[in-house]
């Protein structure tokens, strides 16, 4: 199985071209693998009662937060869809879908770094070494504050790869005609290369990334984070369950009775 | 670039029948080459342009040869070769459009070989790409074409995605101004394809220039009678009158009823990837007179969009010219 493509030119040197999309089946098997193994150890657990969702609503994700996120997602899912199917032999014209939505992937990304940086408690996504006290599990293992240790690491990895996509994506955007400008030819066929590639790569690990982000988005125990995504609250029972109170402490969902009511992506929180 | 003036080492199937031909076709896609009249074979071969493991040639297929009448028009089979197209009464009769068309492919030594299925599936003849380089269409990641340095006077003024390249094939016009259709037969069965979709742009396959799967035989070609009989128009320019690919070329088929076009489609070579259809130009000149009047009121509706680039703005007038002449009668 290749992992890089090549093609000879014509005075016999050898081409970088991009990645080699065998390793697209690959990918999937082993996410597939790690997602089977995973549900069959959770399923042999015996799991404990789940914590109520009733009670007092405590803010998780403000609405901006929540925009963003969904934001990110449809965009995702439409650069997937516009990138993955023409090379698995699904033809259409795929090019200007998949850059528009590149583009609103791009500038979600940067409202959500300005966001971190200057609106945002940035540290409670960053790994402190202090986290990896969670790979001990079980009851041994320190609750965590807003983010556990493996979100804070599928967030980390997702953000290398987003940001590694994103990058090679607006150097090969350059290279082709849109309404704003005419396509520049300042790559190099080899550094064009290294962007397909890298384009590539990333690809295909946001792909597994991005299955095993919606196998814990469906799991049963997981679904309240799901919902917090949505509506943006957790109860005070799944923060006491999920989450050390000491480490994080979120303020009540929204005022009044209306977010008990009907918490949509209106609601507030910091 | 080397020439190595040999043909490298291929394994050659002659199969006899259709059956046989789609079978290895299905063993072998991806690495055969399937071949017709060899026309626009050898060159890729010997120049190490295009590499493949075995050739099929469908020189000895009976059934995908000749000319007959259908309940619903006329049926070409696609190893009838150019000539026979040309010399051939029912076409000549009913749609001499398209013996138009097969008339000024290439020279008469290259119309007694090549066939009909071969002129629709010949590759672009952009010289970046038959030259061997790593082009987008090559499977690679950029068009020299379209470069500030790239010569690119033969190349299109719509449709391009990424690759600039034209469809270089005289008689794709024609068959797509007639409505034929194309008759791919693989191991899974047949399928029927419009001359509008059997023909694809880089925006959907940058790789290929028609839809045709890499196990799928093109068997035949349709033309309906819808078109039998109309008034038509062909015209090719090129650089030299004989041996050459068109720098623009215009088929129209014309529906006439009281002096007035009733209904009209027009497809031009040179300018796109594929035979580029002039929608608006149809719905103008419908109830009109075929007159210099009709032809200079349409004109101008051809070549709205295109893109010229640096070196073939002049197929823009070049375009309307045609449709000029063409409603001129």
């Amino acid at each position: 199985m290749e992992i890089v493509r090549y093609r000879e030119d014509v005075w016999g040197r050898e081409v970088l071209l991009g990645v080699s999309w065998d390793l697209l089946w690959l990918v999937i098997a082993a996410t597939f693998i790690v997602i089977m193994v995973h549900a069959a150890i959770m399923l042999a657990r015996k799991s404990g009662p789940r914590p109520s969702a009733d009670g007092e609503r405590l803010s998780r994700h403000a609405a901006q937060d929540r925009w963003f996120h969904w934001i990110t997602a449809a965009a995702f899912f439409v650069l997937l869809a516009t990138g993955v199917l023409p090379i698995v032999g699904v033809k259409f014209p795929w090019l200007t879908a998949h850059w528009v939505a590149g583009i609103v992937l791009t500038a979600a990304i940067v409202f959500h770094i300005v966001r971190s940086l200057f609106w945002k408690d940035l540290a409670a996504i960053w790994i402190k070494p202090s986290d990896l006290a969670e790979l001990a599990g079980g009851a041994a293992a320190p609750l965590p504050g807003k983010y556990s240790l493996a979100q804070k690491g599928m967030h980390l990895a997702m953000a290398v790869l987003v940001l590694v996509a994103v990058g090679t994506g607006i150097a090969m955007l350059v290279q082709i005609d849109t309404p704003w400008w005419a396509r520049s030819n300042f790559l190099s066929e080899a550094a064009l290369g290294w962007m397909f590639l890298l384009h590539g790569l990333s690809t295909l690990a946001l792909i597994g990334f991005a299955a095993l982000h919606l196998y814990f988005t469906a799991r049963p125990e997981k679904q309240f984070y799901l919902r917090a995504m949505v509506k943006g609250w957790v109860s005070r029972s799944e923060l006491a369950a999920h989450h050390d109170p000491a480490r994080w402490t979120p303020d009540a969902a929204a005022s009044g009775d209306a977010a008990q009511a009907s918490p949509g992506l209106g609601a507030d929180a910091r | 670039m080397t020439a190595y003036d040999v043909m490298p080492d291929i394994e050659l199937y002659q199969p006899a029948t259709v059956e046989d031909a789609t079978e290895l076709a299905a063993r072998l896609k991806g690495s055969a080459w399937l071949l017709a009249g060899g026309q626009d074979t050898y060159g890729w071969l010997k120049d190490r342009a295009k590499t493949v493991e075995a050739m099929i040639d469908l020189k000895g297929i009976d059934a995908l040869k000749g000319i007959r009448e259908t309940p619903g028009g006329v049926e070409i089979g696609a190893l009838t070769t150019l000539t026979e197209i040309v010399r051939h009464p029912l076409i000549g009769e009913r749609y001499p459009l398209l013996r138009e068309a097969a008339a000024v492919v290439a020279s008469p030594q290259i119309r007694n070989m090549g066939t009909l299925g071969g002129n629709l599936c010949q590759d672009t003849r952009c010289w970046y790409y038959r030259r061997g380089l790593s082009c987008y269409r090559a499977g690679g990641n950029t068009c020299y074409a379209d470069s500030p340095a790239g010569m690119n006077r033969e190349h299109a003024l719509f449709g391009a995605s990424r690759c600039v390249a034209v469809s270089p094939s005289d008689t794709a016009i024609a068959l797509s101004a007639l409505e034929a259709t194309m008759i791919a037969t693989s191991r899974r069965g047949s399928r029927e394809i419009p001359a509008d979709d059997f023909f694809v742009g880089p925006d959907v396959d940058i790789v290929n220039m028609t839809a045709l799967a890499a196990d799928e035989v093109l068997a035949s070609v349709r033309l309906p009678d819808r078109w039998a009989n109309a008034e038509f128009h062909f015209e090719k320019v090129a650089d030299r009158n004989v041996w050459d690919f068109a720098l623009v070329s215009i088929a129209a088929a014309l529906r006439m009823r009281d002096g007035h076009i009733e209904n009209a489609r027009f497809a031009c070579g040179g300018v796109a990837c594929v035979p580029y259809r002039l929608p608006a130009v149809e719905r103008a000149v419908v109830g009109k007179p075929r007159s210099e009047s009709t032809g200079e009121q349409a004109a101008h509706l051809a070549s709205r969009g295109a893109k010229p680039l640096n070196h073939n703005q002049f197929k823009v007038p070049l375009m309307e010219n045609l449709v000029r002449r063409a409603l001129r009668g």
